[in-house]
């Protein structure tokens, strides 16, 4: 497999894991973080899949409005811990098995029969040097992304006089 | 079908079903609404990758910024009402709302 196609696998599993890690995660500020960077990794799989708008976008809305709310409101509220949110284990399980059930026949069904079919469009080749050189403002996305992110966890980690 | 489509495709579905999942079971109100997030990020991956590659690309993502919109202002509501229920009922957990309100 050539290493430019691992490119979307990659960002595809990053995606599901702070996904996976917000949903079961007990603090709420974890959740809150794993949940932001699950926002920032959706507008970059937008912005180099070659739709640099929808990045900004999701990027402004998610990372940024949304996730404010959301602390404004776990700040108001008072509300430090989320629970696990599962009261049944085996229900949970068996949710999890069709959601992979689900995703493995979307896979092989959408890629006609074969998971990794040869016939991919070289979009991601150049792609590094694209981001880096061509279109420098998906720099400066990035850039005010982890800005963002660190002014969200120091407070989040500041403790009230 | 390309490969990132098709892997696209499915990381969508698997949020989509993770955060039906988690709403349905979650107890308390600040995580259903984040379960409605992930739900709402794998919807926009899912559309999203259907366009990839195809001639109605533009049409796809047109609906893909709708939807970003349209599910950010479902998402503040949804933080305002929860503010107003812990304002009134002192609890997030929807049982206990349920319990209160009879």
């Amino acid at each position: 497999m050539n290493p430019s196609e691992l490119q979307p696998l990659i960002l595809a599993g990053a995606l599901v894991g702070t996904v996976a890690f917000a949903l079961f995660s007990t603090k709420v500020s974890s959740s809150l973080i794993a949940l932001f960077y699950s926002s920032v990794i959706l507008a970059v799989i937008f912005t180099i899949s070659g739709d640099a708008l929808l990045g900004l976008v999701q990027m402004a809305t998610f990372a940024g409005a949304v996730s404010v709310l959301t602390l404004s409101v776990v700040l108001m509220t008072g509300e430090s811990r989320l629970g696990l949110g599962i009261k049944n284990l085996g229900v949970a399980s068996v949710l999890a098995l069709l959601a992979f059930a689900a995703a493995t026949f979307s896979i092989i069904i959408g890629g006609s029969g074969s998971a990794f079919p040869s016939s991919y469009a070289d979009i991601s080749s150049q792609v590094l040097v694209l981001l880096w050189v061509d279109r420098p403002w998906d720099l400066l996305i990035l850039v005010m992304a982890f800005a963002s992110a660190m002014v969200t966890i120091s407070n989040l980690m500041s403790k009230e006089p | 079908m390309q490969l990132d489509a098709v892997v696209y495709m499915g990381a969508g579905t698997l949020l989509l079903f993770m955060g039906v999942a988690s709403m349905a079971l979650s107890k308390n109100l600040v995580k259903t609404i984040m379960s409605f997030q992930v739900l709402l990020f794998g919807a926009n991956l899912a559309l999203f990758s259907s366009g990839l590659g195809s001639t109605t690309r533009l049409t796809v993502d047109t609906f893909v910024l709708l939807s970003i919109t349209a599910g950010a202002a479902v998402e503040a509501v949804g933080l305002a009402i929860i503010l107003g229920v812990h304002r009134k009922y002192g609890t997030l957990d929807p049982s206990k709302v349920r319990k209160l309100k009879e």
